[in-house]
C-alpha cells in the first residue's frame, strides 16, 4: 500500500522536502477549519454492562450489528487495532488490575479480536507504543500479569507491534493532515498504520488532565513514535530506540527531527492545553478511525494516569460506532460532560475541546441532535465523572 | 589464635568500622547485646587500649591493612583471605539530581536512577565462593547526610545478596553517638535491628540465587564495562540472572537456565563453546553479539519479536545474534529480558517500580524466597507480588515487625496474588510447597 491515494505515504527524501514544502503553503491556502453541520455523523451503539465476564461478549457483538455490522468493514481486510496501555504496566491504582483503571481491558480486547476474527478479518494487529519503550508489545501485556495468548487464540493471525519507533517497518510512513492541520501538517508514524486496510481504536472512558477527557481519539496521542515526537529525538533523523516522552508534542518545546514535518506554526502557544487537543485531532484526521470502541465497564475519574487524584469508577457501560468524534460525544455525556462545551467548562476547564477541533476538520460531529444512539439511552447510563472523583466542577 | 589475623572461617562476623576519634572504650558499650562482633581499625597500636576492650569483651578485633580490601577491579581472588572485601562502592540509594532542586534523577526510561551493589556482591560470590563478601562504602562528600533509612537501605542492598556491609557511620553519627544525642541513638538502634533482622535470617544466603538467564562475560578488561552494566541494568529491571564468569569454570553451569547471553565480542574456548552448543541444541536460547554470527551461525531463521536481532532454530532451541554492536547496557538488558520473555520470570510485581528484587531457591527447590528491597523512605505501597508457581503458602517478613506474618493468596484475573501491607525499605516473602 504505497499509492499516494492512501492515508500514508511511504516516505522518501524526495517527497518529504515536496510534502514539507506543500504543507507549509498548504496551511496558508486551505480553508483551516469545516464548518460544523459539514462534519459527518454515525449512529452511535451504547450499552449497559456490568462486568467483564460471559456478558461481555454478547454485548458487543450486539453493539456492532447494531451499527451496521463488522462484516462489511473488514471481511477479508487488515485490521490495526490501537488499544491503550498508558503508563507503566506495573502501576495499579491500589492492588487493581490495570485493565480495571488506566488499561483498555484484556477482555475487551480479546472479545474485539475474536469478533473482527469472526468476521473475516484476514489478520489483525494489535499496535500500542508503550511508554518510552521499544519492548515487544506482548512483553508490556506480560509485565501487567496478561497473557497474550488471549488475543493470539481469539482469532487467526493475530499480531503485535510496538508502534514506538520504526518497529518492523523499513522506513516510516507519512499521514498528510486534510486541510493543513491545527498543529502539525502531517506525522511520520510506524508502517503498521498504513499497511491495514482498518483502523480500529479501544479506548478507555476517562478524564485526562491536559486534554480534559481521553476516549477514542486521545487513545491515537499514542500513535505517534517517540523516536520522532519525544524529547529524546535526535535533530536530524529519528532516533533508532524511543529515549523519552511526547512532552514535546505537549509543550512545544522543540520540533521533530528535521527529516520530518515541523508544526504549522512555531509561534502558536506552547501550551498543551492548547496543543494537544490540536494533535489529537490533527491525528484523527490524517489517520482515519474506522471503527472506535471505549471501555466503560470499569475506569478511572480523575486523570488519565495513577495519580493522587485517580479514582476507580465503574460506569458499567460499553460505546462503539464507526464514527470516532461520535463516539466521543456520546462518551462524553455519558461522563456526565456535554460534548458541545469548549475551553472553560467541564471538562475543558484548561483546554480547548479537541472535540470541537475533529469536528472543525471534517472528522465528525459531536453535536448529539445529529447522532443516532442506539441500544441504552444517555440518561439512563450517565455516570458524572466529577461526582464520582475528587476534581471539582469548573 | 592471633586476633590481629583475620580468622579463616569468618562468615560470622558482622563488621564495623571502628572511628578513629573514638578513643574512649567506653563506647563499647554500644555493642553489647548486639549483633556487630567484628571491630575494624585503622591502626591498632594506636587503637590498643580500645582495642583491648574489645577482645576482652569478646568482639573480634582486625586491622584494615589487613583485610586485604580493594575496589572490585583490583580485588586478588586467588587470595588466602577470610573474606573478601571490596571498596570504593557507591552507597545504595535512589540518586538525587546533581542539580539544586534535590529532583530524583531518571534513567532513559524515565524510572529513578538508583545505585546498588547488588551485582558486585554476586559477582565476588562467584569468583569466590566459600568467602564471606564484605562491602565497603560511605557516604560521599556533598551527599545528604542520612537517616536511620538510608542505612536501612544500605544494610539490605547488601544482606539481600548474602553480603555484608562493613558499617560506617557518618559524620553526624560519630559525634552524636559518644555524646549521647538522642536523634543519633534512635538511627543507631535502627541499624542494630536491621543488622539483627539479617542475622536472624543467615540461613537464607545459603540458598541458590535463581535466574531465568546465565550472563557470561570475562567482566573484565575490554568487556568490564558492558558485562558489569548489563548485571547492573538487568537487576534494575528485576530480571533475575546468574552470573557466568568465563575465567571461573565452575560457575559455568546451564542446567536450568532458559537463556544465556554471551557478552563478550571474543570468541569462547573450545570447550565453552561446545558447551554452549550443547545448551541451545537441549532447548536453550543463546544470545551473542554480531561479532560472533559465524560461530554460533543456527539453522532455519524464525520469526524474532525483538527488533535488531536474528533468531535462527538450532536444534530444540535457538540462536539470537545482534544485528547491532551492542553500546549500551540499558538497550541490551531490555533486549534480552524480552528475548528471555517475562513469562519466565518466576513472580509478577506489582507497585514496585523502585523494588530491587532478589529470589532464591532453597537447597531442596521446596521453598523460594523473594526479597524486595526498597529505596526510598516512603511506605511501599499496594505491591502485589504474583508467582508463577503454584505455592501453598507464604510468609512475610519485614524489619521491626515482631512476628512473621502467613499471606493468603488472592484470586486476581485468575491467578493468585500476594498483596503484601505497606512496607518500608525491605520484605521477604518465603514462598513453600
Amino acid at each position: 500500500m504505497t499509492d499516494e491515494n492512501s492515508p500514508g505515504c511511504r516516505m522518501t527524501r524526495r517527497s518529504l522536502l515536496a510534502n514539507t514544502g506543500l504543507a507549509a503553503l498548504g496551511a496558508g491556502l486551505l480553508p483551516r477549519t469545516m464548518r460544523a453541520i459539514d462534519a459527518p455523523a454515525a449512529p452511535v451503539a451504547l450499552a449497559r454492562c456490568r462486568t467483564y465476564d460471559a456478558e461481555l461478549l454478547p454485548a458487543l457483538a450486539k453493539m456492532f450489528d447494531q451499527i451496521g455490522g463488522l462484516d462489511r468493514l473488514v471481511n477479508g481486510k487488515t485490521v490495526a487495532v490501537k488499544i491503550n496501555l498508558t503508563g507503566d504496566p506495573d502501576s495499579r491504582l491500589g492492588y487493581i488490575p490495570i485493565g480495571c483503571t488506566t488499561w483498555t481491558h484484556p477482555s475487551v480486547i480479546g472479545a474485539t479480536v475474536h469478533l473482527l476474527g469472526k468476521a473475516g478479518a484476514r489478520r489483525i494487529r494489535l499496535l500500542e507504543s508503550p511508554w518510552k519503550s521499544a519492548e515487544p508489545v506482548q512483553e508490556y501485556m506480560t509485565a501487567a500479569g496478561w497473557d497474550p495468548a488471549m488475543f493470539t487464540s481469539a482469532a487467526d493471525r493475530v499480531e503485535f507491534e510496538n508502534t514506538n519507533f520504526l518497529g518492523f517497518g523499513k522506513t516510516y510512513s507519512r499521514f498528510p493532515v486534510p486541510h493543513g492541520g491545527h498543529l502539525f501538517p502531517a506525522f511520520d508514524l510506524n508502517h503498521s498504520y498504513e499497511d491495514c486496510d482498518v483502523f480500529v481504536s479501544i479506548a478507555k472512558l476517562k478524564e485526562h488532565l491536559t486534554a480534559g477527557i481521553t476516549l477514542s481519539m486521545k487513545n491515537c496521542f499514542g500513535i505517534t513514535p517517540c523516536t520522532i515526537y519525544g524529547d529524546g529525538a535526535p535533530e536530524d533523523e529519528p532516533g533508532i530506540v524511543p529515549l523519552g516522552g511526547r512532552y514535546p508534542i505537549h509543550t512545544g518545546s522543540r520540533q521533530p527531527p528535521k527529516s520530518s514535518p515541523p508544526e504549522v506554526d512555531p509561534k502558536s502557544p506552547r501550551e498543551g492545553g492548547y496543543r494537544v487537543p490540536r494533535c489529537v485531532a490533527d491525528l484523527v484526521a490524517a489517520r482515519p478511525v474506522h471503527l472506535a470502541i471505549i471501555d466503560g465497564i470499569e475506569a478511572q475519574s480523575g486523570s488519565e494516569g495513577i495519580g493522587p487524584e485517580t479514582r476507580h469508577v465503574q460506569p458499567h457501560v460499553l460505546v462503539a460506532g464507526f464514527n470516532t468524534v461520535c463516539v466521543d460525544a456520546v462518551g462524553a455525556a455519558v461522563m456526565g460532560f456535554d460534548p458541545m462545551a469548549d475551553r472553560g467548562r467541564t471538562p475543558f476547564e484548561t483546554c480547548d475541546s479537541t472535540l470541537r477541533l475533529a469536528e472543525e476538520l471534517g472528522v465528525g460531529t459531536r453535536d448529539l441532535k445529529r447522532i443516532e444512539v442506539i441500544g441504552a439511552r444517555i440518561g439512563d447510563v450517565v455516570f458524572d465523572y466529577r461526582k464520582a472523583g475528587i476534581r471539582t466542577q469548573g | 589464635m592471633d586476633p590481629e589475623t583475620p580468622e579463616r572461617t569468618s562468615d560470622h562476623l558482622v563488621p564495623f568500622r571502628w572511628p578513629s576519634a573514638w578513643t574512649d572504650p567506653a563506647l563499647l558499650g554500644l555493642f553489647s547485646q548486639n549483633p556487630i562482633n567484628c571491630l575494624l581499625f585503622e591502626n591498632l597500636a594506636a587503637a590498643k587500649p580500645v582495642a583491648d576492650a574489645a577482645r576482652a569483651a569478646g568482639l573480634t578485633v582486625l586491622e584494615w591493612n589487613s583485610l586485604g580490601a580493594a575496589p572490585l577491579a583490583e580485588v586478588k581472588w586467588d587470595s588466602q583471605a577470610a573474606q573478601t572485601v571490596i571498596t570504593g562502592l557507591e552507597w545504595p540509594r535512589m540518586k538525587l539530581s546533581s542539580k539544586s532542586d534535590g529532583a530524583v534523577e531518571a534513567g532513559p526510561t524515565g524510572a529513578p536512577w538508583i545505585d546498588s551493589n547488588t551485582w558486585v556482591a554476586r559477582l565476588a560470590a562467584v569468583r569466590a565462593p566459600r568467602r564471606p563478601v564484605w562491602l565497603g562504602f560511605e557516604l560521599a562528600k556533598g551527599d545528604p547526610v542520612p537517616g536511620a533509612a538510608d542505612y536501612n537501605i544500605a544494610i539490605a542492598d547488601t544482606a539481600a545478596t548474602g553480603a555484608r556491609w562493613i558499617v560506617s557511620l557518618d559524620d553526624g553519627l560519630r559525634k552524636g553517638l559518644p555524646a549521647g544525642n538522642a536523634e543519633a541513638q534512635k538511627i543507631w538502634r535502627s541499624i542494630l535491628a536491621a543488622l539483627a533482622f539479617f542475622e536472624q535470617h543467615r540461613g537464607w544466603s545459603a540458598w541458590e540465587p535463581w535466574g531465568s538467564i546465565g550472563i557470561l562475560s570475562s567482566f573484565a578488561g575490554k568487556d568490564e564495562f558492558l558485562g558489569e552494566e548489563v548485571l547492573n541494568l538487568s537487576a534494575r529491571r528485576n530480571l533475575l540472572y546468574r552470573i557466568l564468569d568465563r575465567a571461573v569454570p565452575a560457575s559455568h553451569r546451564l542446567g536450568g537456565l532458559r537463556a544465556v547471553l554471551y557478552v563478550d565480542s571474543d570468541s569462547p574456548s573450545r570447550e565453552l563453546e561446545a558447551k554452549l552448543k550443547a545448551f541451545v541444541r537441549g532447548g536453550g536460547l543463546l544470545i551473542v553479539p554480531r561479532a560472533l554470527a559465524t560461530a554460533f551461525a543456527g539453522d532455519k531463521p524464525i520469526e524474532c519479536p525483538v527488533t535488531g536481532y536474528d533468531l535462527r532454530s538450532s536444534g530444540k532451541g535457538a540462536v539470537a545474534v545482534a544485528r547491532r554492536d551492542w553500546d549500551d547496557p540499558f538497550f541490551l538488558a531490555a533486549d534480552v529480558h524480552s528475548l528471555v520473555r517475562r513469562r519466565n520470570d518466576p513472580v509478577t510485581l506489582f507497585n514496585a517500580r523502585s523494588l530491587w528484587e532478589h529470589y532464591s531457591v532453597a537447597p531442596d527447590d521446596r521453598a523460594a524466597l523473594l526479597q524486595l528491597v526498597g529505596f526510598t523512605s516512603y511506605p511501599n505501597e499496594s505491591v502485589s507480588v504474583a508467582p508463577a508457581r503454584r505455592w501453598r503458602s507464604a510468609t512475610l517478613y519485614t524489619i521491626g515487625s515482631s512476628a512473621a506474618v502467613e499471606l493468603e493468596p488472592i484470586p486476581v484475573e485468575g491467578r493468585p496474588e500476594f498483596h503484601l501491607p505497606a512496607f518500608p525499605y525491605y520484605a521477604a516473602l518465603e514462598f513453600r510447597l
